[in-house]
């Protein structure tokens, strides 16, 4: 690092490390320890008492972020200081700040087991936030099925090379990437009806959600059996497997397994677009818990909600990051 | 080696052109492939050795030409290409086993598919095939957990499941490291003894002296010379030929 020889590539935070470096231990040490020592000082005797906001108490807080961010910032600059110590300043840091907003913001800290986790709210919500539930999960599995199969026959199709069919599958991968999902919704359940085209709300929801996820579906699935590579059907052909059976015997399954981790993640993300349905009067998870809310005058439904949606999706998106990490050792392994 | 001269003909090929666009491969190939024959083809990079094959499974389609499979005329419009090409094994130069396959199951997909046979005797009969090729012992392995050697002869079990009646290699050692070489090649020496009519597109002197009938010599996409190994390799008097056995010697 303090190779001379180095110093005209060297950027300027090393350029600023180098200079540290050469200020002797001792000296550094004693500016450190001193600098926290004030701060703490500081931190007991100087700062304005709990709930005080006029400008001068203000100024004071203002202070001792600064002063603190100034010391975190020599001792993060320090190459001579451990990792370990870095790592528990920075988290240090955070606590700190969480508590000065805790200590001087004018939050109701102290009814929030009342106000967002009150089981008594959430059992009173109950019957409603379940059937929510329900709707979320009907809207998210029939897309993710819709999708699947309007997916996959497009790909299919598009491998086929047919320039006029290409053109046509491209238009509405396009059109349907380009669409809001909430615009479509209300096309849907809104102006159809108008045509004589009526669609019950879940129905619209499904459809609109089916086909923006079929877009990227079908992208998908291009992209896996592109990922087969070109010997392999022609190894199928030469053993006399007609075009339908090298699909359904050597490419399919190759491209599943390409296929599974983005296919996941498209699955969540467009679960996550069902909240959408509520602009079109479906009652689901999110709009059960906001009119809960509103009917018990307590955001308990809304916490509970937020909970149930990261249970849903949590787990899953762990699954398909784990997928991915599988299937690139997998790939990894593979010869010629 | 199997000089038995048996009059039948298994391949008939006439005039047969393939172009790419604008690049003319093939430029009027003609020859007869007997039953039990093996026919190395040779010749430099890019002369259309690989083209050549393809187009007798028409897994390359011709440009003009006939093609005759034991008198079978391949090229006429009403034929199932399948039918066809289940009695042309093939072997390529990258194996191209199917990855999510063990090498028993790669084996039996096309008998149980095309052949229709049951999955007992496909298994009784691939188990026999990886007896013969030596990789008995490997036949739940899956293709990533073979060598290069391995899968080549897994590759070559595979075609020979569908009991062809001919049988294309196209470079089938070129991929592979030295040492692995003679594992497939002496695999393919048995074939040739027990009759298999064969077309195999190699640079691999010692293999095709011993075991081939005939060379077909490829330059610029027309048969340059057409004679035993003795004739070409020793008595040559064409110029690319001489030139080109010159280099790979
Ligand atoms: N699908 C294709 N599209 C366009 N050109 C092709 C195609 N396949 C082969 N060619 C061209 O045809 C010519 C003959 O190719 P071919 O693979 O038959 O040669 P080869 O004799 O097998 O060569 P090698 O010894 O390198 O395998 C080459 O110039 C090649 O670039
Ligand atoms: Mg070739």
């Amino acid at each position: 690092m303090a190779d001379p020889k180095n110093s005209e590539t060297a950027t300027g935070l090393s350029d600023l490390k180098d200079k540290i470096g050469h200020i002797p231990i001792i000296r550094r040490n004693s500016f450190v320890y001193g600098f926290l020592t004030v701060l703490i000082l500081y931190g007991v005797f100087l700062l304005p008492s709990r709930g005080s906001s006029g400008t001068v108490d203000l100024g004071r807080i203002a202070l001792f972020g600064v002063l603190l961010l100034i010391w975190a910032m020599v001792v993060f600059t320090d190459e001579l200081k451990s990792e370990k110590m870095k790592t528990t300043m920075v988290f240090s840091l955070f606590i700190i700040a969480g508590w000065l907003y805790y200590r001087y913001s004018t939050a109701r800290w102290g009814e929030m087991g009342f106000l967002f986790f009150n089981v008594e709210m959430i059992q009173k919500a109950w019957p409603t936030l379940m059937e929510g539930f329900w709707t979320t999960l009907l809207l998210a599995v029939g897309a993710a099925i819709m999708s699947t199969i309007v997916g996959l026959l497009l790909a299919v199709f598009r491998s086929f090379n047919n320039a006029v069919l290409n053109f046509f599958i491209i238009a509405y991968v396009d059109f349907f990437r380009a669409m809001p999902i909430i615009v479509l919704m209300m096309l849907i359940y809104y102006a159809l009806p108008f045509m004589g085209i009526s669609l019950s709300a879940i129905m619209s929801g499904i459809l609109a959600l089916g086909l923006n996820s079929s877009a990227y579906v079908s992208e998908i699935f291009r992209a896996g059996f592109l990922s087969v590579k070109k010997g392999q059907i022609e190894a199928a052909n030469a053993l006399g497997l007609t075009p339908i059976q090298t699909m359904r015997l050597v490419i399919l399954p190759q491209a599943f397994r390409v296929v599974i981790p983005p296919l996941v993640g498209n699955y969540v993300a467009s679960a996550k677009d069902t909240a959408l349905a509520s602009s079109i009067s479906i009652i689901e998870l999110l709009k059960a818990g906001l009119s809960q809310k509103s009917l018990l005058a307590n955001p308990s439904p809304l916490i509970f909600v937020t909970a149930l949606y990261l249970a849903m999706f949590l787990p899953l998106t762990r699954f398909a990051g784990y997928l991915e990490k599988k299937m690139k050792a997998s790939q990894r392994q593979v010869r010629l | 080696m199997s000089n038995m001269n048996l009059p039948e003909t298994m391949i008939e090929v006439v005039d047969l052109h393939k172009r790419f666009k604008d690049l003319h491969v093939l430029k009027g190939i003609s020859t007869v492939v007997k039953h039990s024959e093996v026919v190395a083809v040779m010749g430099p990079s890019g002369s259309g050795k690989s083209t050549f094959l393809r187009c007798l499974n028409r897994l390359e389609e011709p440009t003009s030409g006939r093609i005759y499979i034991e008198g079978v005329d391949i090229m006429a419009p009403y034929i199932d290409i399948n039918r066809v090409r289940t009695e042309i094994g093939m072997v390529f130069q990258s194996f191209n086993l199917f990855p999510h396959l063990t090498a028993i199951e790669n084996i039996k997909l096309a008998p149980m598919n095309v052949r229709k046979i049951s999955n007992k005797e496909a298994t009784e009969r691939g188990m026999a095939l990886l007896e013969k090729v030596g990789l008995a012992e490997k036949a739940t392995a899956y293709p990533e957990q073979l060598s290069g050697g391995q899968q080549q002869r897994v590759a070559i079990a595979r075609a020979l499941a569908m009991q062809p009646q001919i049988m294309f290699f196209d470079e089938p050692t070129s991929a592979l490291d030295p040492e692995m070489i003679g594992e497939v090649l002496d695999v393919m020496r048995n074939m040739a003894k027990e009759g298999m009519t064969m077309m195999v597109v190699s640079h691999e002197m010692g293999f095709i002296r011993e075991a081939a009938d005939r060379i077909l010599f490829l330059a610029d996409g027309l048969i340059v010379e057409d004679g035993t190994p003795d004739q070409i390799f020793n008595h040559s008097k064409h110029k690319r030929t001489i030139e080109f056995l010159g280099k790979i010697l």
